[in-house]
């Protein structure tokens, strides 16, 4: 063998080793989807909508109750989430810059970033639950707010950062003050991408579940208390699914396959409307 | 040692002694210039690059100051007071001199609003005044006939020459007494070059005009007077046709002749 067949046949190597790998990986990815799909698909049905949480055996059960638990409790956490990582995000861009404390709260950031979300929990539960005495869809909420400010922070910091200097001096050069060049030219400019960073971040503490365990905990039965243990799509998904009960069992497919669709969903948009942003550029 | 003429019609703007150095540097970028400028006239400032010119140009609406740890020494003149006083209000200096600059700058929102931008900023609200010099901003942009018919439309779909001449339209509709133009047309091609000059020469009927330019024909064809920076000192100042005809100082020639550049 020449030393250029050799390095042909090495290079031939390479590419089946790493082209297996590859198809490895989406093969599980794609076995997880199908058996969601075929499992999830066949349990839907108008009942999930319809009714809440019954014992098993109970033909009249549906997930109404972890539906709606579970929008009141993304809801929630957005509402904390999302103004604090946005101007979290705008203080960094904006006005941080390169000064050390900026630097600082980034690193942080990105340490929160990939931090246990049951540590989050565990914190709620200290700070919230404890005091208060019981579980509650605030505790909840909080734990899933503080898991999505690092998400939302960088994006946005990094969307802003996007937006070009020349902007912001002609709009300074036209006598705007700092405030207004920031709501009116700067968020504009970079507003795809803000967007994007925030469905991300829903999309994030969507399938949470360890942080709820010991915060909002759970419920069969349909509440809006928010002083009270609020059902989620998560939390169920867990109770059902690792029940003995046939007809729970396929509840908690069916609220699996939900959940996942809607955070495909997310991240599908959120990717559109980056790409749309891009392009009118 | 340099050569500034004296200009004796009206003058827009007066500079005096004026330094400035950047933040954290040993040695001021400008020193000691002095130069006046007329008033309805163009005033072009060539030079090679880092010489200077648009440092200065940035000081006459006090740019540096969005970044912090410039520092000014000397004087310009505007309206009689000194604008490098620490008491100077920024934002009713900077829609007194306007400024465009080297790449197009449109905002992220519609043509309307763009050219509405800075009358907004001026508190004024009265849906018809706005409409009436929005038209009147764009006529005198000269963009009215492309873009009369869709000021609804993103700005941002606007060609590079038809964005530059809205920034325009932008500048003016505030009636700033001074625009200062930063290499206006180094990002455009040579058919909208020749728009935006011929804009430049008609505005100043109106404003005064100070012009950055890397190019010499530009600042020959367009401006009244021209000053020739080097090394951060303004080493000469004449009427245009004098100073490329006829240049006093020995660097004025030999940069006009292009020895160097």
């Amino acid at each position: 063998m020449t030393a250029v067949q050799k390095r042909v046949f090495i290079n031939k190597i390479a590419l089946a080793l790493s082209t297996l790998s590859a198809l490895i990986a989406l093969g599980f990815l794609f076995w997880i989807l199908g058996v969601l799909v075929m499992k999830g698909v066949g349990a839907l049905n108008w009942n999930i909508f319809i009714f809440e949480g019954a014992p098993p055996g109970n033909p009249e059960s549906g997930l109404k109750h972890a539906l709606v638990g579970q929008a009141i409790l993304i809801g929630m956490a957005t509402a904390i989430g999302v103004p604090l990582g946005i101007l979290a995000g705008t203080y960094l861009s904006e006005y941080g810059k390169n000064s050390k404390l900026a630097h600082t709260i980034r690193d942080i950031s990105d340490i929160m970033m990939s931090a246990p979300s049951i540590v989050i929990g565990a914190f709620v539960y200290a700070v919230v639950v404890m005091p208060m005495g019981h579980f509650s869809a605030w505790a909840g909420a909080i734990a899933l707010g503080i898991i999505m400010i690092p998400v939302i922070l960088r994006t946005t910091d990094d969307m802003l950062q996007l937006v070009p200097g020349e902007l912001r001096e002609a709009a300074f050069a036209l006598g705007a003050p700092k405030y207004k060049v920031i709501l009116s030219v700067v968020y504009r400019g970079a507003k795809a991408g803000i967007l994007t960073g925030v469905l991300l971040g829903i999309a994030r503490v969507g399938g949470e579940t360890a942080p709820l365990l010991f915060t909002s905990f759970n419920d069969n039965f349909f509440t809006t208390d928010l002083n009270e243990a609020m059902p989620s799509l998560t939390v169920t998904i867990f109770n059902y699914a690792t029940s003995p009960y046939e007809d729970w069992q396929q509840l908690g497919w069916a609220a699996a396959f939900i959940l996942s669709m809607f955070i495909l969903g997310l991240n599908i948009l959120g990717r559109v409307i980056l790409f749309a942003g891009k392009k009118r550029k | 040692m340099a050569s500034i003429i004296d200009i004796k019609e009206e003058c827009a703007l007066h500079v005096r002694n004026f330094e400035f150095t950047y933040k954290g540097a040993a040695a001021p970028s400008l020193k000691k210039v002095t130069m006046p400028i007329a008033k309805h006239s163009i005033t072009a400032l060539i030079g090679p690059s880092g010489c200077g010119k648009t440092t200065l140009l940035r000081s006459f609406n006090r740019m540096h100051d969005l970044y912090p740890g410039n520092s000014y020494a000397g004087e310009i003149e505007f309206e009689g007071r000194n604008i490098l006083g620490a008491k100077e209000d920024l934002i009713h200096l900077r829609t007194k001199i306007g400024m465009i600059f080297q790449k197009p700058t449109a905002f992220p929102m519609s043509i309307f609003d763009n050219v509405a931008y800075g009358m907004r900023l001026g508190g004024i609200k009265n849906k018809t005044e706005l409409n009436d010099r929005v038209e009147k901003a764009l006529k005198d942009a000269a963009i009215w006939k492309e873009v009369g018919d869709r000021l609804k439309h993103d700005a941002n779909g606007l060609s590079g020459g038809q964005q530059q001449r809205l920034c325009i339209a932008r500048a003016i509709a505030v009636e700033p007494e001074v625009l200062l133009f930063d290499e206006p047309t180094s990002a455009l091609d040579p058919i909208s070059t020749q728009g935006i000059e011929r804009l430049v020469i008609e505005l100043k009927e109106r404003v005064s005009i100070i012009i950055v330019t890397h190019n010499m024909q530009q600042a020959a064809r367009v401006s009244d007077y021209t000053g020739f920076m080097y090394l951060g000192e303004l080493i000469e100042l004449g009427q245009t046709e004098e100073l490329f005809v006829t240049p006093k100082e020995k660097l004025t020639q030999e940069y006009i002749t292009g020895k160097f550049g």
